[in-house]
């Protein structure tokens, strides 16, 4: 870890929880807060119950999809626009 | 090249390659904006006519998903002649505040529990679905479909400050929603004021 990295808080850290998570942050703030979380168990859950949440919330892309009829209708639509490719 | 041999036009070609895969994710934001299946399914069709006609304009080798949403969410301001009711969000230094839940909260209301659900998508699907504009595109767009703070920015245009208060505020909303469903299918403890049973 370069020695340069600057130092988080508890409160700083939880400031940045979700620019943290999200991988928002820059390099230099991402590697401070990592190490708060690696040193602080009271923060710890906090970034897993976050990184858990958005979890969740990325499995709903399972949930709706195009259907097939309208991707069907779509794609007729844009041959009549001049689409020579399916 | 393929598409010479082909026969088809390049152009077309492209377009079918860096285009036509996306119709899921466009679908899914196109009925976030719209939350309903017919609207939805009129702004898809309207997204990719547009994308075809405009696809001179498109820059080879940027993000084409980006570029589709941009395009699916102008129509929709289009399709609504405009009519923006879009609630402005301050941006406040308290946004920046992490908006969790504390970790006990979480395990005493049943949110931690219900998270470890595997048929949780559904239900969150349904909260996305009534989380109130603009906090649910900027939602979808960052933590559905995986776009950089900046491209959300681009894509709804209006600052990245404002997409992280967004995503500060629809969060918090998701998992007070969460909470509820928690509650309702008794995932939280029944001791939710925190104090021990002394009735022995």
């Amino acid at each position: 870890m370069p020695e340069n990295t600057p130092k988080v808080d508890c409160r700083s850290a939880m400031q940045q929880l979700w620019d943290y998570v999200d991988g928002e942050l820059t390099p230099e703030r991402m590697t401070a807060v990592q190490r708060h979380l690696g040193e602080c168990a009271h923060c710890v859950p906090h970034a897993e119950f976050a990184e858990r949440f958005l979890a969740a919330l990325h499995e709903t892309r399972d949930v709706r999809c195009c259907p097939q009829d309208l991707r069907s209708r779509v794609v007729a639509k844009l041959k009549e626009a001049g689409l020579t490719v399916d | 090249m393929a598409a010479a041999t082909e026969g088809h036009d390049t152009r077309d070609v492209d377009f079918a390659r860096e285009a036509l895969p996306y119709m899921d994710d466009v679908y899914r934001f196109a009925y976030s904006l719209s939350r309903n299946t017919a609207d939805a399914e009129d702004l898809v069709q309207e997204t990719y006519l547009r994308a075809f006609r405009s696809w001179h304009t498109f820059q080879p080798g940027s993000d084409a998903r980006r570029w589709l949403f941009t395009i699916c969410r102008n129509a929709f301001l289009r399709s609504r002649e405009k009519r923006r009711h879009e609630v402005e969000v301050e941006e406040g230094d308290a946004e920046s505040l992490a908006s969790l839940a504390a970790p006990e909260d979480a395990r005493r209301d049943g949110l931690e529990q219900l998270l470890s659900r595997v048929d949780l998508a559904p239900a969150l699907q349904r909260a996305l679905d009534e989380l109130p504009e603009p906090f649910r595109s900027t939602v979808m767009l960052v933590d559905v479909e995986d776009q950089s703070y900046d491209a959300a920015s681009e894509v709804l245009g209006v600052p990245v400050g404002t997409v992280r208060s967004r995503l500060f505020r629809g969060r918090r909303q998701l998992q007070e929603k969460l909470r509820e469903y928690a509650r309702d299918a008794g995932f939280a403890s029944a001791g939710t004021t925190g104090k021990e049973q002394t009735d022995a």
